[in-house]
């Protein structure tokens, strides 16, 4: 067996009045194929230790930007989330033959 | 969008409510606004601060212009703004509309960026079955769309011509049982046509279409073709096809051959000779479509790909030589433009299921692959073909139409192709007219979602519309593009 290497990593904090862990979370999942993050508690919020070694210097920035993005995504989901609803609501009703209605009470 | 601007001081009772929500973006040295209703205009800085603090009033000039359009909150004719909004997004109350049938994924074609996933003419287990293929009719004939269309696929249909032919006949009498209006769609490479085919194929009113990549070396070089001369084989029964149509028979409809076009690295700087080529063959329309890296196009997209700026700039020269044509009385037309100036300009839904929101996932097509496997379109059953079933949503032997249509699968993708949810096109200015696509977000960036600023999709639609809209500005071109919409 050969010795574990150690690789370089650079260390992330997103602050919980920012981020919410959830879209630190949700941004680990989607880098999940391309790279292993590693979270851990940091501060009122999580941390986040990204490779940075050999071809790998801009996977932190990146990183960042996936999390700002699911961040956006989560704040938008809370303001238009209602009418997206009805919207996909509306058209999957309309494909699947569902009134939508529902039944009276016989 | 942009909503509570900074007020001024002399408010009035316009301004005090400021503008409704809008969406914007500066484009050639103007600001192009846009509203959820489809209504666009073209300001100055001067003009566009002050629609956004709120016009002054009737006296105003600019107010005459924005606010039947629905940029101004107290002017708003709401009745008409939501006749615009219900016909902009028809497909939201229709449903699945196209049926794409994958008789076989047997090609005698090898070509460069072949998404269906092409296999050796020997292959097993590639072949749609009959009993296969009536199942796939009878599911599609369960579709809330007022009308459906059967689009024969592959590989190449015709190497599955019993099946195609059967299918065919039993979707015609099952059109007469139900009385749901059906149109018939072969897409085919026309290397195994026959005149015994053509015929069938013709008196069943199938709508063709095929694939010309450009004259022949480049057409030959994308599309290599085990039998010989690709190019030769596709002009002939292009013009067979034409000549059909041409001289309409009695007792039928024949419809003018359509063909496709794939721009690849080799198509770049020869958009002439490509145009050229269509308008020789009588063809009206010509869809200059940018390739996707899904499926196999993804392996050797470093030799075939382009970045979206080039494909811009192809398109951009590809666009102004068809407007010269257009100035010179030949009539031609380019199909993006087309269904993007739909959007636009008449505010209809044209059936371009992959830019509208939400996009056409189940809701307006789904894909049956050869042994009956359902997704919600063809570039999520080419990904199964690479090994990723995560599109999957069904079996035509195994599930019902509503089980099938209320997959976790396809509340997926309609949530993640829902602009309003989208953090960059929630705000962009092409929000009325865009859509995205979840597979290829699951392909090039890992998630449904996609991340919209570094998306390379997103970079190419933007750069297509700001193409458009500044054509529009223009009233030469305008004046054509405004008839290529009312064709």
């Amino acid at each position: 067996m050969g010795k574990k290497v150690k690789q370089p990593s650079c260390r992330l904090n997103f602050s919980e009045k920012i981020y919410a862990p959830e879209a630190v979370r949700l941004a680990a999942y989607v880098f999940s194929d391309i790279a292993d993050i590693g979270l851990f508690p940091s501060g009122k919020g999580l941390g986040a230790e990204i490779p940075c070694g050999e071809g790998r210097a801009s996977l932190a920035g990146e990183f960042a930007n996936e999390v700002l993005n699911q961040q956006c995504r989560l704040d938008l989901a809370a303001k238009n989330g209602k009418i997206s609803s009805i919207i996909v609501t509306k058209a999957l009703l309309s494909a699947s033959g569902e009134t939508g209605k529902k039944r009276a009470k016989q | 969008m942009i909503q509570n601007p900074q007020k001024p001081k002399n408010e009035s009772k316009a301004v005090k409510a400021g503008p409704p929500q809008f969406y914007w973006r500066k484009v050639g040295g103007q600001y192009l606004v846009t509203n959820d209703f489809g209504f666009h205009s073209w300001l100055t800085e001067t003009e566009f601060k002050r629609l956004s603090l709120g016009l002054s009033g009737k006296k105003d000039k600019l107010f005459e212009e924005l606010a039947p359009k629905g940029f101004v909150r107290n002017m708003l004719d709401f009745a008409d703004l939501a006749s615009k909004w219900r016909s902009k997004n028809s497909h939201l109350s229709a449903g699945p509309g196209l049926h794409i049938l994958v008789t076989t994924l047997r090609c005698n074609h090898k070509c460069v960026y072949c998404q269906a996933g092409a296999v050796k003419k020997a292959s097993s287990g590639t072949e749609m079955s009959w009993p296969t293929a009536r199942r796939c009719v009878d599911f599609a004939f369960q579709t809330t769309a007022p009308e459906l269309t059967l689009e024969f696929q592959g590989g190449e249909p015709l190497l599955n011509w019993e099946v195609v032919k059967k299918t065919a006949v039993y979707a015609r009498k099952k059109e007469e049982s139900t009385g749901k209006a059906l149109k018939l769609a072969l897409v085919s490479n026309f290397s195994l046509m026959t005149e015994e085919k053509a015929a069938f194929l013709l008196e069943n009113e199938v709508s063709l279409c095929t694939s010309l990549d450009g004259p022949a070396d480049l057409h030959n070089l994308n599309r290599n073709y085990l039998g010989g001369n690709s190019h030769a084989k596709t002009r002939k029964w292009l013009n067979y096809f034409t000549a059909k149509n041409k001289k309409q028979p009695a007792g039928y409809r024949v419809f003018k051959p359509s063909a496709l076009l794939t721009v690849t690295r080799a198509s770049l700087g020869r958009h002439k000779e490509i145009i050229d080529e269509y308008v020789g063959l009588g063809l009206e329309d010509i869809f200059v479509r940018a390739l996707s890296p899904i499926g196999y196009a993804k392996k050797s997209w470093d030799t075939i790909g382009y970045s979206p700026a080039e494909f811009i700039a192809f398109y951009a020269a590809s666009l102004d030589y068809i407007l010269q044509l257009n100035r010179k009385g030949v009539q031609v037309r380019e199909k993006t433009a087309v269904m993007l100036l739909e959007k636009i300009l008449a505010f209809s839904e044209p059936g371009y299921l992959d830019v509208r929101c939400p996009c056409g996932a189940a809701i307006g097509q789904v894909a049956y692959n050869c042994n009956g496997d359902i997704y919600p379109c063809d570039e999520g059953r080419m990904l199964a073909w690479e090994g990723d079933d995560l599109f999957k949503i069904g079996n035509v032997s195994k599930d019902s139409y509503k089980k099938v249509l209320s997959s976790p699968v396809v509340k997926s993708c309609l949530m993640t192709s829902e602009l309003h949810l989208q953090p960059e096109c929630s705000r962009c200015a092409y929000n009325p007219y865009c859509g995205v696509c979840p597979v290829y977000n699951y392909t090039v960036q890992g998630s449904l979602w996609g991340n919209m600023p570094s998306n390379e999709r997103c970079a190419l639609m933007k750069g297509l519309f700001d193409l458009l809209f500044l054509k529009l500005r223009n009233p030469k071109d305008r004046e054509i593009l405004q008839k290529w919409v009312k064709k």
